[in-house]
């Protein structure tokens, strides 16, 4: 136990004092980064919903993610966001999908986290690529084409050479719209 | 030794240019290939690797004395590790974007080659004086570096650079006309290897041509 102690003394003073001083850091920026995620999400929520002033958790059965009734400055309902998550093209991805109050239409999504391919596959995350969502039917299968979408046929255009990202934001919206609506419907 | 007589401004400017960690040792490759796809990811890396390299050669200096053989490796990872654990955290608070898109690179910094061989080469053997000035150097080389490199990536791939969005400074250059022709290959993998041979060849000629002129 003594050459234990002689020999290893400085590793085990250091661990100890990183310790603490790691602690410290995480516990003084531990409020910062849950503020930055929250930020993150609700200002997501904010552009799915267009009107949003507050939002409020709900609990949907068969649901294991978080979805919220969006609620404008005098309190009316909005809409809902439902967050979803799904297998990407690099890694996991991270959405927000919007529907109406009788989620009869999409009112927008968005990406807030993917690891996709810089220039290609993080397009998902362009408001531009995205918003090719909004005013699509939440009650229908979405279809990724290659090509421009026909109206009416719930289409969106796959991002030139990131087919797979693009699929798979679209995979990750429709089964959360499918688990999600029929119990947004009893919720208004 | 015969580096003894190396001034620490030597040491620091070596850093910079004659033994530039990834032009020249050819260390770190992997965060030079994997960040540089934006000048912008470029410098948060490089301020990263600054600030744990400065304090891994500062403690390992200060404890060079204590150093028992068999712990070495032990002690040195056991800085890095704390240290870039505090600068995942530190950039996860301040600059939130940024951080998402360096992703799993930064707690990767800690097997970062430069940062455990100038603990190992420099700062378990000199004095404080020298370690800092070396840290300073090899870390500001690092990101010199990383920076041209993402400058060339960047500008060719997405035809602009933007940096810093996220404190709100917005420095963008000239997108329109160069986005139609932007060669979207350079910022995927394969461009980074022909980058960073393209400029590692650069770098080799010119210093070739300064040896043969009997320079340094």
């Amino acid at each position: 136990m003594q050459k234990f102690i002689e020999e290893s003394w400085l590793i085990l003073v250091m661990g100890a004092v990183f310790a603490v001083l790691l602690a410290g850091v995480q516990t003084s920026l531990a409020p910062t980064i849950t503020v930055n995620q929250a930020k993150a999400l609700s200002e997501a929520i904010r552009e799915v919903v267009s009107g949003t002033d507050r939002s409020e958790e709900v609990k949907i059965e068969g649901y294991d993610r978080k979805v919220y009734r969006c609620l404008g400055p005098d309190g009316n309902l909005v809409g809902f966001a439902i967050d979803a998550q799904g297998i990407g093209f690099a890694d996991k991805i991270h959405l927000v999908v919007g529907v109406t109050v009788d989620a009869g239409k999409i009112t927008g999504l968005k990406v807030i986290e993917n690891v996709e391919t810089p220039g290609l596959g993080n397009k998902i995350a362009d408001a531009e690529w995205a918003g090719q969502y909004r005013d699509l039917d939440p009650g229908r299968e979405i279809v990724v084409q290659k090509r421009p979408p026909k109206p009416g046929e719930n289409e969106v255009q796959a991002i030139t050479g990131a087919t797979i990202s693009s699929k798979a934001v679209t995979k990750i919206a429709n089964e959360a719209l499918r688990k999600v609506r029929p119990e947004l419907v009893k919720l208004r | 030794m015969a580096e003894a007589s190396q001034s620490n401004l030597r040491q620091f400017s070596d850093g910079i240019v004659a033994n530039n960690p990834v032009l020249v040792q050819l260390l770190g490759m992997c965060p030079t290939l994997a960040v540089t796809n934006s000048v912008e990811n470029a410098l948060v890396m490089g301020a990263a690797v600054i600030f744990v390299l400065t304090m891994s050669n500062l403690i390992t200096s200060t404890l060079r004395n204590l150093l028992k053989p068999h712990v070495r490796i032990l002690i040195f990872t056991l800085t890095i590790a704390t240290f870039v654990t505090i600068a995942d955290l530190v950039l996860k608070a301040y600059v939130f974007e940024v951080s998402k898109k360096l992703g799993p690179f930064v707690p990767l910094i800690i097997v970062n080659c430069i940062i455990i061989a100038r603990a190992e080469v420099v700062a378990s053997r000199s004095g404080l004086g020298r370690s800092l000035a070396d840290a300073f150097g090899c870390g500001i080389g690092f990101t010199i570096a990383l920076c041209i490199l993402g400058a060339i990536r960047e500008l060719l791939g997405a035809g602009g650079i933007t940096i810093l969005r996220d404190l709100g400074w917005h420095w963008h250059i000239d997108p329109k006309t160069f986005e139609p022709h932007a060669w979207v290959i350079m910022i995927m993998p394969p461009g980074a290897f022909l980058t960073l041979g393209a400029v590692i060849g650069v770098v080799n000629h010119l210093r070739s041509r300064g040896a043969a002129k009997g320079g340094a």
